[in-house]
Order: structure tokens, then C-alpha cells, then sequence
């Protein structure tokens, strides 16, 4: 915008010479009225704007040659849980560039749901309203790698581990068993002398995957729990602290004593915080490890739904072998059925053939490989059956890729 | 005035002509730059308005009153948190006003000289500090010495007041609002000094003549004066205090419910947007929560123009313009 008139004088209304006006500025309402009135303006624009339609996207599809797909760049996001394995198989992966973020397995699902990552992780399968939010042609679902959800806590002098069943975890959790020194935590943990002191109850304050397996055994254990709160990846907590991932919760309970909390096992082993045996449905008391986390999974033997169907009920939960872990769970990616379709022409057959590349990487003898040094559990030999075949299922524009894999 | 002087002196047209060309430039340059800083204003609270529209469909005025928050079940309600927001702030600004004034008057009033400016000069350093490190700090020093030194006594001695009751162990709102009160000083000292700094001496010796002892000088003559900015500097601490959000989520228990005494776990909107945003277990929560953060937009809002109004009435009362 030029004026155009550079050459012109400016118009001389002055005041009589030399006399300089000073114009006191009023401060009062005038400006702050002003911008509210800007703020009000502001969301009337927005609201008509949203109702118009704001982002509306279009796609378009097109069928390419089979390209070998190196140089390629994957990105994934999600889960804390898994970030340590994920991070370890992007740095040993050579075939493609792998990036992963590590912003929480919430945070995950909705990246995959607006199509800006490759691939979402999540420590909890997706709900029936997450499910229904994701677009066409939908998402396959699959278990990557295994943990377990582990009792940790602090009592200062006790070096004895301790032991639990789900009915005692249900009841602190529920905030109806309140002291340690109670009749029936004393009564499965004779030879150790429990201070008489309050218990202090840790949570999860953010939604976790970790909180969705802890809520789902509780769920199982107690009909008080399951009809109250239920299982989910956030609860309703009657008692307790709030902390910040499962990081949060190791430090809080390390910090305070009397407290308990829970972790996934990885966690509990890198900070070397004291955790307790659970009770197993065969009655005997476990401390978790990766031997008895990983017979635990192949000893529920769950059904798989399909690839595309609903994982929300699958568990892994409460295994029926004599030596295995009760509170073991999948952790889960999640990868659109058909990247051309889902993402549109801007993604080349090679990106997916590499996308493709990279997951039965991770899933092979190889990938799994990495998972026990980090305290992972490697995928049974069942589950990685059913991951080869989902991911052989992975289309482009219809057509299949597995036909494409270099070697 | 000589018709020859070759070196008239200059009319207010010639310094106009000079300096127009600049003046246009700079006039464009600050019009951009306002216009930027009012661009990310409107864009904040447009981004809010949009993210929180669902959540404003489908729960209307029951967001405002609901007193539970419970992601699973689909029902959102915003009164615990902004309980815990208000109670914090108002329980910090009740410990650091006093405080941060009272180390005002003295360094502007009493202290020797050689002790204001680097005294002065810490205090503002506080206020540089990021928040993470007063909620490691509060976490790692305060929880400890509140849950086994300060919370027992407060139980025994206070406790019939109702404000102390429960199981004391030193994450709570009344840790969390230390914490706020420890970042709110600086602030409140810093711009209070330098308004109690600007009273004019003639002030002062005016008071002192007609025989005014320390404290009737500070009470009558320098306060009154300084008004203005101390309220200033209360109100940017309090903006501190709500907007607070990992040093609170640190130390305040992260519970979300409606606190029933200083001793219970909390939640304030800042430490819920935190916990909660990346971790969302419905996706009806991720509106629920924008709208939470218009709230706290809005509450802070309110406080801001309230203490303007104030501030305004004040000074048109008594015709004291001291800025």
C-alpha cells in the first residue's frame, strides 16, 4: 500500500506558532474497551470460520511402479514406555531414517489420527471413541513388544519384598486400607515387622498405559473396583498423589516415605526401587522378571481380534501357569491399513514399502533382539505370527508391498 | 530576528520536512510491531475459542459448575481446579505481599546504603529463576521439612481450625502454595521498591518536619504515594502465582478434586492442562481442557482489568498520579 503522494506537503493545520499542544493521553477505560471488543471480534471470526469449515482436506490417489525404498525418513510418536526400545531399534535400523517421539501414548493416537506420523505407539490398545475417531481406511493394530506393571514402594528399614495380592492393591488404591500394619497386609507378609504408619498412595496424574493394565487387574481382582472405576488409561482416583509419568512416579515414592506407586517394570529395574510380589490365580506370590512376564504371555494365549477389529478387551492379565507374572500387557503400534489411500498422493509407494520394511524389522529375531537388555519382553513366537501377517497385510493404493522388500 | 541571518532558526515546517521521511518509517515499523504483538494475542485466544468449541457444545454452562473431571465417564467440570488456582495464588499472595513489601520499605527506607543495591539486585536475580528449579526445590527441600516439621505442628496446634485436618505428608496445596508465595516475592519486592524508590524526598521531608516518626512517614506519607506501583507489583505477582504450572504440579499432589483442607492434594488448571494434555484418555478430553485454559485466560483477565479499575478509581480520587 503506497500513498503515493511522497511529493506533496502535508496538510499545516497547526496551532499558532510555537504554541506546542500537549496532548495529555486519558488513560482510562477507551483502550481496554477497545480490545475486548477486538477479542470479541476475534471469536465471532472463529466460530463463523469453524462453521464454514476450516481444513478441509481432499485426497487423490495414484498407482506407482514398485521403487526400492531407501533414503526414506519414518516418523513415529507416542508411548514413554516403549521410547527407550523404540530409540534403540531407530538407531540400529540402517535402511531407513527412523524418528520417534516420545509424547505420551495419548498424544500418540491422536498424531495417528490426524495422519501427521507414520506410526502411533500406545501402552493401551485403542478405546471404542478413539476407535471411532480414526479416519478411512482405518488402522491395523498390533504388539510390538510386552511389560508389566510392577507394586514399588518405600519403607525406610524394610528390606524384605514385600507381598500383595490384587485384594490388598484394591483396597489401598480404594483408599480403604490405610495403614501398613494392617491385619491382612501383615497376614501374607509374616517375618516382617510393618511400621505403623500411613500408607501414602502414588498414582499416575497424567492418562497412562501403565494405569489403563493397573486398573484393569484391579478391575479383576475387586467388584467394588470394577463397578466404581473401572479400567482406563486415567481413573477417577478416590485417594492418593499425583505424579507425572512413570519417571514421576518413581521419584515421588523413592522421595516419600511410607508410599507406594506403580511402574512399569523397566522403570522400577533402571531406578532400583524396591517392588513387590503380586499374587498369582494359582496363589503363588511373583516378583516379576522377564522369564515370568514372557511365560505369563504365552500361558493367557490370548485370541487376537483381527488386525483392523477392537484390541480394548485383549489381556494378557492373570495368566493361568503356576510361575507367571499377573500383571503383564502388550504394548501396541498402530499403522493406517493403507498409507496411499489414508495420506493421499503426497506419499510415495516407496515411504510405505519402508514403512513396512521397518515393522517387520522390529517384529523379527533381530528387532526383538534388543528388547531383554532394556527390560522388555519379547514378543512370543504366536504374537510375532500374527504381526507378519498384519503387516503383510498393509496395502498401497490397494496393491500389496510385501512383494517389494529387498531381500 | 535579522531578515540576513543566514542560520535561521527552525520552524516547526522545517523540522516536519526533515524528519518526515523517518518518522514514516518508524511510524511503520512500530505499527508492525504492535500489530504482531496484537496478531499473537488474537491468535491465543482464537486458537482456545476453536479447540474448546466441542467441549463448549456439549457440556454449555455445566463445565462452569461440575465438580468433578473424569475423562472416562465424559464428564468435565472446571470448579476443583479453579478452586485450586485460586486457593493457591491467594494463600501465596497472603505470605509473599507482606513479605516482599515489608523488604521493600526497608531497603528503600532503613537499610545503609552500601546493603540496597546488592541486596536489591539478589532479590530481582530470584525473580529470573526459572520455575522448574523452585519446584525442585520445593519437591527435594520443602516437601519434606512441611510433611515431618511444619504439617505436624500446624495439625496439632491449628487444627481445630478445619483448615489443617488429614494425613499431612507434605504434597499438598499448602506446600504448593509456599512454592507460589517464594516466586511471587521478588516480583512484588522489586516493583514496589522501585515505585517506594520514586516518592519524591519532598515527600518525606514534609512529614518528617511536622514530626512524623518512621513508620508515620512510611504509612502516610510514602505508601499513599507509591500505591499505584505496589499494586502493580501485586498483581504481577498474582499472574505469576495462577499462571504457575510445573513448580505446582510438582509438589501439589495432582489430585483432582476440591481441596477439603490445606493438607489435601489439588489440582490447579495450569498443573491439569500439564498433566493431562498429552496423555488424554478420551478424545473429548482435548477440548475439555482448551476450555479450561480459556478459564484461566479469562480468570486472569478479570484479576488484571479489576486491579486496572482499582488503580484508576485511586487515582482519579485522590488526584495522586505516581507511576
Amino acid at each position: 500500500m503506497s500513498s503515493g503522494s511522497a511529493g506533496t506537503s502535508a496538510p499545516t493545520t497547526e496551532t499558532p506558532a510555537g504554541q506546542p499542544v500537549i496532548q495529555r493521553q486519558k488513560r482510562g477505560r477507551g483502550p481496554m474497551i477497545a480490545v475486548i471488543a477486538v477479542v470479541i471480534v476475534v471469536i465471532l471470526v472463529v466460530v463463523v470460520g469453524w462453521q464454514a469449515g476450516w481444513f478441509k482436506s481432499s485426497s487423490s490417489s495414484s498407482s506407482g511402479t514398485c521403487v526400492p525404498p531407501s533414503g526414506q525418513t519414518l516418523n513415529g510418536a507416542g508411548s514413554t514406555l516403549v521410547a527407550p526400545l523404540m530409540i534403540a531399534w531407530s538407531l540400529a535400523y540402517s535402511d531407513s531414517t527412523v524418528n520417534y517421539a516420545s509424547v505420551g501414548s495419548g498424544a500418540g493416537i491422536s498424531d495417528i489420527t490426524g495422519k501427521t506420523v507414520d506410526f502411533g505407539a500406545s501402552d493401551a490398545p485403542l478405546n471404542p471413541a478413539q476407535r471411532a475417531d480414526i479416519p478411512s481406511p482405518g488402522v491395523v493394530t498390533f504388539p510390538e513388544s510386552a511389560g508389566a506393571a510392577v507394586p514399588i514402594y518405600n519403607l525406610p528399614g524394610i528390606s524384605t519384598t514385600l507381598k500383595f495380592t490384587g485384594q490388598i492393591l484394591a483396597e489401598i488404591y480404594l483408599g480403604t486400607m490405610t495403614n501398613w500394619n494392617n491385619s491382612v497386609l501383615q497376614g501374607v507378609n509374616p517375618g516382617v515387622t510393618l511400621p505403623n504408619a500411613a500408607i501414602v498412595v502414588v498414582h499416575r496424574s497424567d492418562g497412562s498405559g501403565t494405569t489403563f493394565v493397573w486398573s484393569s487387574f484391579l478391575s479383576l481382582e475387586n467388584a467394588t473396583w470394577a463397578s466404581t472405576l473401572g479400567h482406563a488409561t486415567t481413573i477417577n482416583w478416590p485417594v492418593g498423589v499425583g505424579a507425572k509419568g512413570n519417571s514421576g512416579v518413581t521419584t515421588t515414592v523413592k522421595s516419600t516415605a511410607d508410599a507406594i506407586g506403580y511402574v512399569d517394570i523397566n522403570y522400577a529395574l533402571t531406578n532400583g526401587v524396591a517392588f513387590g510380589a503380586v499374587q498369582n490365580p494359582t496363589g503363588n506370590y511373583i516378583v516379576a522378571n522377564v522369564t515370568n512376564i514372557e511365560s505369563a504371555i504365552k500361558d493367557a494365549n490370548p485370541t487376537f481380534p483381527s488386525a483392523t477389529g477392537d484390541w480394548y478387551n485383549v489381556s494378557v492379565l492373570n495368566a493361568p501357569g503356576a510361575h507367571d507374572y499377573p500383571l503383564a500387557t502388550f504394548t501396541y503400534l498402530f499403522v493406517y491399513k493403507d498409507p496411499g489411500v489414508a495420506y493421499g498422493s503426497s506419499y510415495s509407494q516407496a515411504k510405505a514399502q519402508a514403512l513396512v520394511d521397518f515393522l517387520s524389522w522390529i517384529v523379527s529375531a533381530t528387532g526383538q533382539s534388543y528388547s531383554a537388555p532394556l527390560y522388555y519382553i519379547p514378543l512370543t513366537s504366536a504374537a510375532v505370527t500374527f504381526d507378519q501377517a498384519t503387516i503383510a497385510s498393509i496395502t498401497y493404493n490397494g496393491a500389496t508391498l510385501s512383494a517389494c522388500a529387498p531381500s | 530576528m535579522s531578515p540576513d541571518n543566514p542560520f535561521p532558526p527552525p520552524t516547526s515546517q522545517t523540522l516536519r520536512r526533515v524528519s518526515k521521511w523517518g518518522d514514516r518509517f518508524f511510524l511503520v515499523l512500530v505499527l508492525l510491531a504492535t500489530a504482531a504483538v496484537v496478531a499473537v494475542m488474537v491468535a491465543l485466544v482464537a486458537v482456545l475459542v476453536y479447540g474448546s468449541r466441542e467441549a463448549i457444545e456439549s457440556l454449555g454452562l455445566s463445565f462452569l459448575y461440575t465438580r468433578t473431571w473424569n475423562p472416562t465417564g465424559n464428564v468435565y467440570g472446571i470448579v476443583p481446579f479453579a478452586v485450586g488456582t485460586l486457593l493457591t495464588s491467594a494463600i501465596a499472595l497472603l505470605i509473599a505481599v507482606p513479605l516482599g513489601l515489608g523488604a521493600a520499605i526497608f531497603l528503600t527506607q532503613q537499610a545503609p546504603g552500601w546493603l540496597r543495591a546488592p541486596v536489591a539486585q539478589l532479590i530481582e536475580l530470584l525473580a529470573a529463576i526459572p520455575s522448574i528449579i523452585y519446584g525442585f526445590w520445593g519437591l527435594i527441600v520443602l516437601v519434606p521439612l512441611m510433611r515431618y516439621d511444619v504439617e505436624p505442628l500446624l495439625s496439632k496446634y491449628l487444627g481445630w481450625t478445619g483448615w489443617f485436618g488429614g494425613n499431612p505428608i507434605g504434597l499438598d496445596v499448602l506446600t504448593a502454595s509456599l512454592v507460589l508465595s517464594v516466586m511471587a516475592i521478588p516480583t512484588v519486592t522489586a516493583i514496589s521498591r522501585d515505585s517506594i524508590a520514586a516518592v519524591p524526598r519532598s515527600q518525606k521531608e514534609a512529614a518528617l518536619s511536622i514530626g512524623a516518626t518512621d513508620w508515620e512517614v512510611t504509612r502516610r506519607a510514602v505508601l499513599p504515594y507509591a500505591r499505584s506501583g505496589i499494586i502493580a507489583g501485586i498483581v504481577l505477582g498474582l499472574g505469576r502465582a495462577l499462571g504457575e504450572t510445573m513448580a505446582v504440579t510438582l509438589v501439589i499432589g495432582n489430585r483432582n478434586a476440591i481441596p477439603t483442607s490445606l493438607f489435601s492434594q489439588g489440582q490447579t488448571i495450569a498443573s491439569l492442562i500439564a498433566n493431562d494434555f498429552f496423555e488424554v484418555a478420551n478424545p473429548t478430553e482435548v477440548p475439555a481442557l482448551l476450555e479450561a485454559g480459556l478459564i484461566l485466560l479469562v480468570i486472569t483477565l478479570v484479576i488484571n482489568i479489576g486491579a486496572r479499575l482499582t488503580l484508576a478509581r485511586f487515582q482519579a480520587g485522590r488526584g495522586v498520579g505516581a507511576e
